[in-house]
């Protein structure tokens, strides 16, 4: 059925038909105005779901940047502190073999040794109680701020850490990274330790005794600190990889949210455009058609 | 035949153009009148009078023109599948107004809303793990975690004051009902009477239309018109208004959101409608006032509203078991009983869980940042409360699989909405297309009901000319 077309109906039609129009334009103008093409779930169920767990991951791995800057601070300070107890206790070493040539070391250069052998202790136990804002990277849980306590307390050389509680760092959802160093395995607790061993050497040199077998013992304590150093080694090249993997990630993941809700600026403008002319037309027809009556036409 | 007979004819004639003329002005008039339907004047001719008696037969020709009456030129059946539709489009556009309104108050995805709360408070554990003797991380993180509980509580008073919106705006829709359905019955009153004395109600029978209109989209009414003149209104099986008796609808329920979407649902406070006088339940099929009641249900009956609250608590509950659980496990660096089992979180008990979740300790220390045992300093139990965002029952998953669905629901509600509102716009273009006034079409009437006025009066000169012959030029014989 052919329908009865009156001014009225054309004028509704006509803006209905604009007001479509108009409606096409202001939303293709909000999206350009905010730059995205999601700005409400229902605009892109799907859509919405993972830019919400994309940025749940990038939120996870921008925090997994800051926790992998903070263990490579970590495990900096204690492969420089391993490194210098190595080559303090290398000079202890050579100290040893310099005093175990008794003939040419008269008692007064056995002292001036025992002395810097007492300094290298020191130093080991300075070393040893290297610490990261505050806290002790030789026993990773302590609350005491050191990782040793040091030769004249009650408990000599005693270890503050906890065997097996370990300080990590968390780089993905499935990975940590220990980020302290076991300082009774690296230098030794109590009476074994290589304070303890350095102090009844210093004692021995004094005493005047001969100190030639003391340096097997130093090589075990050396052998002992430099697998701990690799160890500190690969887990801090761990770290430095995943941090530039995390960033590399971090990177994707903005990209990826960009190209779910970000608008292509071309193509929208191209639509707005489209949107416009097709809007000034309809405008321009409903003149054209709203204005003519009979009356215009009849005398 | 009488000498004068034609001058009536003529007569009769001048008057019905003259009644026709005034309709076509009364429909220019009214061309743009919401409601108006175009009028005609039903001409009709008269009959020749006839000799009273068995077997008779008119005597000459007609005796001129009458206007019988002025009609309606509406159509019942249009106007009715306008009603439907309005109804069901009304009802759709409701619907989708309840979920645009809910969506607007999650803000997802954003770097703003509920989601980036959860992800901040996760990552302040990392941090607290990161540095277990730093007292601003602790800070930071009971910061961060009275954030995410402020913002739950926020979003549940958003849907709360939305819930309390709906139930106003059904309240007064149902007065509006109400006020339109005596108007409907007070018209029915006086057609019937103008109808009964032989004039025309048309005016009234419009405004009676547009009313009926008005109702379909409020409450779904459909309208069944009776032998006299009147229109019954019915909504969900009764009479709205029979005659010129009106019966009124009530809201019934509690004020509260929280009593009326309560589970399991309890009866005397449920939102519902019902007849004023019988007190028996009204179910809606369309209209506004359907969608709106609906959006007020509880959870167990669909209602949208309801749904996401529930979906609220469910989140405050599961962040604060999921915590409380790892936690109460940790260690703090407070002096005993307060060295473990701890909660992190609690919640207001007369409250609902999403508006009564609150961290539970004040004091940074009572943060249980580790295992007992490991140290003073581990900080794998917060670590460990830093994971519970992962994996698929996780808080953050059960909050993306709401917005999802809200997302899915909405855009549904949006395009059937948008279906809908396309359909009754047919509808009534259609209906439109009947009823409506057309100027050309009037002016063409105009000009034939001029045309044959003009002629009437020729006629009327003709006979008067005639008589004029007969009366002053003839009998002058020997004048």
């Amino acid at each position: 059925m052919i329908s009865r077309v009156t001014q009225q109906t054309i004028q509704h039609s006509a803006l209905a038909g604009l007001q479509t129009n108009l409606g096409k334009v202001s939303d293709l103008q909000a999206r350009m105005s905010s730059g995205k093409k999601i700005t409400k779930p229902s605009d892109d169920p799907s859509g919405s779901a993972r830019t919400m767990a994309l940025r749940a991951d990038k939120a996870a791995a921008t925090q997994a940047t800051r926790n992998a800057d903070d263990g490579i601070a970590w495990l900096g300070t204690t492969d420089n502190a391993m490194q210098s107890s190595i080559t303090a206790l290398r000079r202890a070493r050579d100290l040893t073999v310099q005093a175990a040539s008794s003939g040419s070391v008269g008692a007064s250069s056995r002292e001036a040794i025992a002395t810097e052998i007492d300094g290298i202790r020191d130093q080991l136990l300075d070393l040893a109680n290297s610490t990261v804002q505050g806290r002790a990277v030789f026993a990773g849980t302590t609350g005491d701020g050191k990782a040793f306590d040091d030769g004249s307390s009650a408990t000599p050389y005693a270890w503050h850490g906890t065997a097996g509680a370990t300080v990590e760092r968390r780089l993905s959802p499935d990975a940590t990274v220990r980020v302290d160093s076991d300082g009774a395995a690296a230098f030794g607790q109590g009476a074994t330790s290589v304070f303890a061993m350095l102090d009844s050497l210093s004692a021995d040199l004094r005493g005047g005794a001969e100190v030639s077998g003391r340096l097997s013992d130093i090589d075990t304590k050396l052998n002992g600190m430099l697998s701990q150093v690799a160890n500190v080694g690969i887990r801090y090249k761990q770290v430095d990889d995943a941090k530039t993997a995390i960033t590399a990630k971090i990177q994707d993941t903005k990209s990826n949210i960009s190209g779910i809700e970000d608008i292509d600026l071309a193509e929208t403008i191209m639509e707005l455009n489209m949107q416009q002319v097709a809007y000034q037309g309809a405008l321009g027809s409903a003149a054209k058609v709203l204005q003519p009556t009979l009356m215009d036409f009849l005398r | 035949m009488s000498t004068f007979s034609g001058l009536s004819t003529a007569l009769s004639s001048l008057n019905a153009q003259r009644q026709a003329l005034q309709v076509s002005g009364q429909n220019i008039a009214n061309a743009n009148t919401v409601g108006y339907t175009r009028q005609r004047a039903d001409l009709q001719s008269v009959d020749a009078t006839s000799v009273p008696s068995l077997f008779s037969t008119p005597l000459g020709p007609g005796n001129g023109v009458s206007a019988v009456g002025i009609a309606r030129l509406g159509d019942d059946f249009l106007d009715a599948r306008l009603r439907t539709q309005t109804s069901q489009a009304s009802f759709a556009s409701a619907n989708a107004t309840t979920y645009t309104r809910l969506e607007s108050v999650v803000t997802e995805p954003s770097d703003t809303g509920l989601a980036s709360g959860l992800q901040q408070f996760w990552t302040a554990w990392e941090d607290v793990a990161n540095a277990p003797d730093s007292g601003a991380t602790r800070t930071a993180l009971m910061g961060k975690a009275t954030v995410l509980t402020n913002q739950i509580s926020d979003t549940y008073r958003a849907y709360e004051g939305q819930w309390t919106q709906a139930r106003t705006e059904a309240v007064a829709t149902v007065s509006q009902v109400n006020t339109l359905a005596s108007s409907v019955a007070d018209l029915n009153n006086q057609i019937r009477g103008v109808l009964v004395s032989g004039g025309s109600a048309n005016e009234l029978v419009d405004k009676r239309s547009v009313i009926i209109t008005q109702l379909s989209g409020l409450v779904g009414a459909s309208a069944r018109a009776m032998p006299d003149g009147t229109v019954n209104v019915m909504v969900g099986g009764n009479p709205l208004v029979s005659g010129d008796r009106a019966q009124a609808i009530e809201l019934d329920g509690s004020f509260a959101m929280s009593a009326a979407t309560a589970e399991p649902p309890v009866a005397t406070d449920v939102i519902r409608l019902s007849w004023s006088t019988t007190g028996t339940a009204l179910n809606l099929e369309g209209g506004s006032l359907a969608g709106t009641v609906s959006s007020l249900q509880p959870a167990s009956s669909g209602g949208p509203i309801a749904s996401a609250v529930g979906k609220l608590n469910d989140l405050a509950t599961s962040v604060a078991t999921a915590v409380n659980t790892v936690h109460a496990g940790g260690q703090t660096l407070a002096a005993p009983p307060n060295d473990t089992g701890v909660a992190f979180f609690s919640f207001t008990a007369s409250l609902p869980a999403a508006l009564g979740l609150k961290v539970a300790i004040t004091d940074p220390n009572m943060v249980a940042a580790g295992n007992p045992g490991d140290g003073t300093l581990d900080g794998s139990t917060a670590d460990q409360i830093s994971q519970l965002r992962e994996g698929t029952a996780s808080p953050d998953a059960g909050w993306r699989n709401f917005v999802t669905d809200l997302g899915v629901a909405s855009a549904a509600a949006t395009r059937r909405s948008s279906v809908a509102e396309t359909t009754r716009a047919s509808a009534e273009n259609l209906q439109m297309s009947n009823a409506s006034v057309d100027v050309d079409e009037e002016m063409t009437n105009m000009l034939s009901f001029q045309r044959a006025y003009e002629g009437s009066a020729r006629v009327l000169t003709a006979i008067d000319q005639m008589l004029d012959t007969l009366i002053n030029r003839t009998g002058l014989v020997g004048r």
